[in-house]
């Protein structure tokens, strides 16, 4: 499945976290139990720090060595001498990898509009009273729990210009969209991986927004509604800037997401037609994993860690500014 | 808008309004589960007739046969990821204990950075994790063993749980441990007596998450693991053959993946959407 998923804000619950133990400090607390008690915290962050050490930043660190150096495997499984920046320069002045990295932010775009979009849509659909709204809620969860890779394929089969049921119920609709080759066409491919990440993605999101529509006291709503506020004045002026933050965390996730998408790339397009729908990562596993050019593909891979650093760094520095207001 | 409709006119709205929502909601019932009751129709299909889109069609066991000991086993797969993702449960969630006990009652140098880098390790494209794994495990002659899987998954599930369950332990009364600690109770006795059974609940949400991400990771396993110990969302790839895909038994297989992950994932429903978006709105 996709990289676990975790908000930004958990900086804003450290800030704002929990009391310290108490401590019970009963005479005669000397200097070697109160250093011991120093010690504590770190022991038990121990083994959970060993693993993060050895299994994100040992690699991420071997990865920016790499990146500086010359190795292919199909040459020697020993990496070669350093070459500077060279492979970063190669990559700024490959097409290809250019292709990726725009194919990466227009699918990323879309993506997000739609999922967000959508997700609000049925959030709002479902905040209100009616029949078969607690069955629905509760299955919003659905989608996401599929694995990405299925997910891809299921919507592949799905597809299927020639007789996948979506495909034929799409003609039935639209007869002009008959002769579509929905994974044949560059435009349409990336539509159709779009359309996998919006059917993961938007029920999950409307399951996050109802959260905070909940928070929303209706008696703001229903003053708004006696002095005489329209639907959309109130969704407008009550509603929607209330759900702000929510829906800003809710777009940072997503994008995240998107940039790194991987599993229905490989299960659904394989980068096809053409490099229509080669991103980010998908282009650097098959520099590493079919050409075998580890110190290439990890070049790569630093700027979608540089890329994605950034992104987030720009979404603390917003969200820590949005509080401060 | 202050106009006052007549009674009559009002119900009338009020009836095609809640009509209306009606269709909506069984349009968004529509879009959540026809890919998946799609998948399960199909998967009980005759294989010949994969793309029918007929209703009407004779059950059958035929593709949960060939992928459960017939021409195109996934039972090595289906075993694989249960070890792989019952190993990476059982080793991350002490670790994670511990770490979200200190982050949530202690404060200490560098516990904001710490906290935050665990976050940020989330953001980190799952190729430059496993492309230096993949000549790690190969100098070490661990690649494609499920214990390289389940080495490379802790990147994924320690710092997601245990900032999950920091939250947990957020909420837990911190007087019980008090007065525990005033009975004389030891550090280690008090995690394991006292904060374990307390935080067990948390304990299971994140049991439950941290096997779902195993199970439904696709980047690793085709980097480090792609023949013996390789699981089931890369042994799907297996159906996809020169002379197409074997749809029907993609469907089956793919039915077996989905239907436990579901399933759980229907118990920490309300966790799940609390525990991504904690802390948007106080």
């Amino acid at each position: 499945m996709e990289r676990a998923v975790v908000t930004a804000t958990a900086e804003r619950s450290a800030a704002s976290g929990a009391a310290p133990a108490g401590r019970p400090s009963g005479p005669g607390a000397g200097r070697g139990r109160r250093m011991r008690r120093a010690a504590q915290p770190y022991l038990h962050l121990a083994p959970a720090l060993a693993a993060v050490l050895l299994t994100t930043v040992y690699p991420l660190v071997s990865a920016l060595v790499t990146s500086f150096r010359h190795w292919r495997l199909n040459e020697s499984t020993a990496p070669g001498g350093f070459v500077g920046f060279e492979q970063y320069q190669r990559a700024f002045q490959d097409d290809t990898f250019f292709n990726s990295v725009m194919v990466t932010l227009w699918f990323t775009f879309v993506s997000v509009v739609l999922s967000v979009g959508i997700g609000l849509a049925i959030a709002l659909i479902l905040n209100r009273r009616g029949p078969l709204n607690g069955l629905t809620k509760a299955l919003l969860i659905l989608p996401f729990a599929v694995a990405p890779a299925l997910k891809g394929f299921s919507w592949r089969f799905m597809m299927n210009p020639d007789h996948g049921v979506y495909d034929k119920m799409i003609d039935s609709v639209l007869p002009f969209a008959a002769d579509v080759n929905w994974l044949g066409e560059p435009f349409w491919a990336q539509m159709v991986l779009v359309l996998t990440e919006v059917w993961g993605w938007a029920p999950l999101i409307a399951l996050m927004l109802l959260g905070g529509l909940a928070s929303v006291p209706p008696e703001v709503n229903e003053a708004a509604r006696v002095d005489g506020a329209t639907a959309w004045q109130r969704f407008r002026h009550v509603t929607f800037p209330l759900l702000r933050p929510l829906l800003l965390i809710v777009i940072f996730l997503k994008a995240v997401f998107s940039l790194k998408l991987f599993d229905q790339v490989v299960t659904i397009t394989g980068g096809g037609p053409g490099r229509a729908t080669e991103t980010l990562n998908f282009y650097a596993y098959t520099q590493g994993f079919t050409f075998l050019d580890i110190g290439y593909a990890s070049a790569v891979s630093w700027i979608l860690v540089v890329v994605l650093g950034v992104i987030a760094a720009g979404y603390l520095v917003a969200m820590n500014r949005q509080e401060a207001k | 808008m202050t106009t006052r409709a007549t009674g009559g006119a009002m119900t009338a709205r009020r009836a095609l309004g809640s009509g209306l929502h009606l269709v909506a909601v069984l349009a968004i019932l529509f879009f959540v589960l026809f890919p998946i009751a799609w998948l399960a129709i199909t998967a009980f299909r005759p294989a010949a007739e994969a793309f029918s889109t007929s209703p009407v069609f004779a059950p059958t066991l035929e593709n949960f046969r060939a992928i459960i000991g017939g021409q195109n086993d996934l039972t090595a797969a289906a075993v694989n990821s249960v070890v792989v993702g019952t190993a990476t449960t059982l080793i991350s969630l002490p670790m994670a204990l511990l770490a979200a006990y200190a982050f949530s009652r202690h404060r200490f140098p560098g516990h904001k950075s710490m906290l935050l880098a665990m976050v940020a390790t989330q953001f980190i494209p799952g190729v430059a994790i496993a492309l230096p794994f993949l000549t790690l495990f190969h100098d070490l002659g661990l690649l494609d063993t499920r214990a390289s899987l389940v080495i490379v998954n802790l990147s994924l599930v320690v710092p997601y749980i245990t900032w999950l369950l920091k939250g947990f332990v957020d909420g837990l009364p911190i007087e019980i441990e008090e007065a525990a600690r005033l009975d004389g109770c030891g550090q280690i006795t008090l995690l394991w007596r006292v904060v374990t059974p307390l935080a067990a609940p948390g304990l299971f949400v994140c049991a439950v998450f941290s096997f779902l991400l195993s199970w439904n990771e696709f980047l690793f396993p085709t980097f480090l693991a792609k023949e013996e110990a390789t699981t089931l969302p890369v042994g799907l790839m297996t159906l996809v053959r020169p002379e197409g895909v074997a749809w029907g038994q993609m469907a089956a297989a793919g039915l077996l993946v989905m239907v436990p992950m579901l399933v759980m994932s229907m118990f920490v429903r309300k966790h799940f959407a609390q525990g991504m978006t904690m802390g948007a709105i106080k």
